[in-house]
């Protein structure tokens, strides 16, 4: 009889976890028949009840920091700025490399007297990825950013992790083949009589070998991203 | 209702538990091939030895993989992984009898991602020395070796093919944990 007293939709209990979908909704007729079902004896105040739960909904509104969210948006923050951090090194490997270009006043017999990344296919193919790992680390973040809003967004988890891992293939393949050329171009090697051109090219060397150490520093904050975005996947 | 709802979830369960199942079975498949290519790359790299019947002036007329150190380090990179992989299989079996292992996977996952970094890495340098090797520079006055040294070439640009390989393969296990991780 009280329950009856309490509405017709007192039937139909959609009992979610705790502001799981209906984020805005203050709907007196959807919070009504939740509170019906807890306190069934207490049938002789609905009205309160209701008015007493639906007033503290309304102040805590925000739907930021709620418990049940909040390590998933913690781990997104991360995510977000550990993409911001790894932008400035990508950035900065291609542009070094890229403007790197030296002409040496002096000329000898053996020695070209003018070293360009053109040169070097390696070092061409090094600043390209590292230019592509830019646009994507840019493009990425307001994907990031919607994961941030919405926690539970797992399909754009996935996406996130699916090119976060091609990434890390390129960058890490780039990144190692600059410094097999640039190890090369430090040591030289005497079995198949390739002569070190550090000795002659001090400033191409430093700018190339700067832009290599950078380039791995943006592998490992890529890796650490993927482990993250995989630690934020699992079902709990 | 309930008893709608119960209904539902039990006719999904063992369809789900299959797939899962099929994740597992595939994510050992998949090993055992970047097993087999990684260990193919390391021996044709490391068994490299060609001498040459005759010597000129400015080239020694002796090759080995351990003459250029990004070779070693390819060879060494790809026994790494290889060794990695062999002793991972336990874990992946492990996961086809037992779905539930959230934190064995996460581990996987966390050692496949660095293997992965490894293995490219040790890849990508070698084929840039092959690359080298093939061509040489004209502006560094680096003679390309493959015109003297024919066997040795063809064989370090073959043992590249299975590393890179592993490496496609070690994408796919880490994508496929990943599946596995969300639905469990």
């Amino acid at each position: 009889m009280s329950t009856s007293e309490a509405g017709a939709p007192a039937t139909v209990i959609p009992i979610d976890d705790v502001g799981g979908r209906h984020h805005g909704a203050a709907d007196a007729t959807g919070k009504a028949p939740v509170v019906a079902t807890a306190p069934p004896a207490a049938a002789a105040a609905p009205a309160a009840t209701t008015t007493t739960t639906t007033a503290p909904r309304k102040t805590a509104g925000l739907p930021f920091f709620r418990r049940a969210d909040r390590g998933s948006r913690c781990v997104a923050l991360i995510d977000f700025v550990l993409r911001v951090a790894a932008f400035g090194p990508t950035l900065a490997a291609a542009i070094a490399t890229g403007t790197s270009d030296e002409t040496l006043s002096v000329f000898t017999q053996f020695f070209q007297f003018h070293a360009r990344f053109d040169d070097f296919p390696a070092l061409l193919f090094f600043m390209v990825a590292n230019a592509i790992a830019a646009g994507y680390l840019v493009l990425s973040l307001p994907f990031s950013a919607v994961v941030f809003l919405r926690p539970q967004a797992i399909g754009l988890r996935h996406l996130l992790l699916v090119c976060d891992t091609i990434m890390v293939a390129l960058l890490t393949a780039a990144a190692a083949a600059a410094a097999a050329i640039v190890d090369l171009a430090h040591s030289g090697n005497q079995r198949a009589n390739w002569v070190p051109i550090c000795m002659q090219f001090h400033g191409f060397c430093q700018r190339t070998s700067g832009a290599v150490v950078a380039s791995f520093l943006a592998v490992l904050v890529f890796i650490f991203l993927i482990i993250l975005a995989a630690f934020a996947i699992r079902k709990r | 209702m309930k008893g709608s709802s119960e209904h539902g979830e039990t006719s999904k369960a063992p369809l789900g538990r299959g797939v899962s199942k099929g994740v597992s079975v595939l994510d050992l498949i998949l090993r055992f091939i970047a097993i087999i290519g990684t260990l193919a790359s390391a021996i044709a790299m490391g068994t490299t030895n060609e001498t040459l019947p005759f010597f000129t002036q400015f080239i020694r007329f002796k090759a080995q993989y351990s003459d250029l150190p990004t070779l070693t380090f390819f060879v060494v990179a790809n026994s790494i992984v290889c060794a990695y992989l062999i002793l991972s299989l336990p874990l992946s079996i492990l996961h086809i009898i037992r779905s539930r292992a959230k934190y064995s996977r996460l581990l996987l996952i966390f050692l496949d991602v660095a293997m992965l970094a490894l293995v490219t890495a040790g890849a990508s340098a070698a084929a840039a020395i092959v690359y080298l090797a093939h061509k040489g520079n004209v502006r560094a006055n680096w003679l390309a070796i493959c015109q003297q040294f024919d066997s040795f070439c063809e064989r370090i640009s073959g043992s590249l093919i299975g590393s890179f390989g592993a490496m496609v393969v070690l994408v796919l296990l880490i994508l496929l944990s990943a599946i596995a991780l969300a639905r469990r």
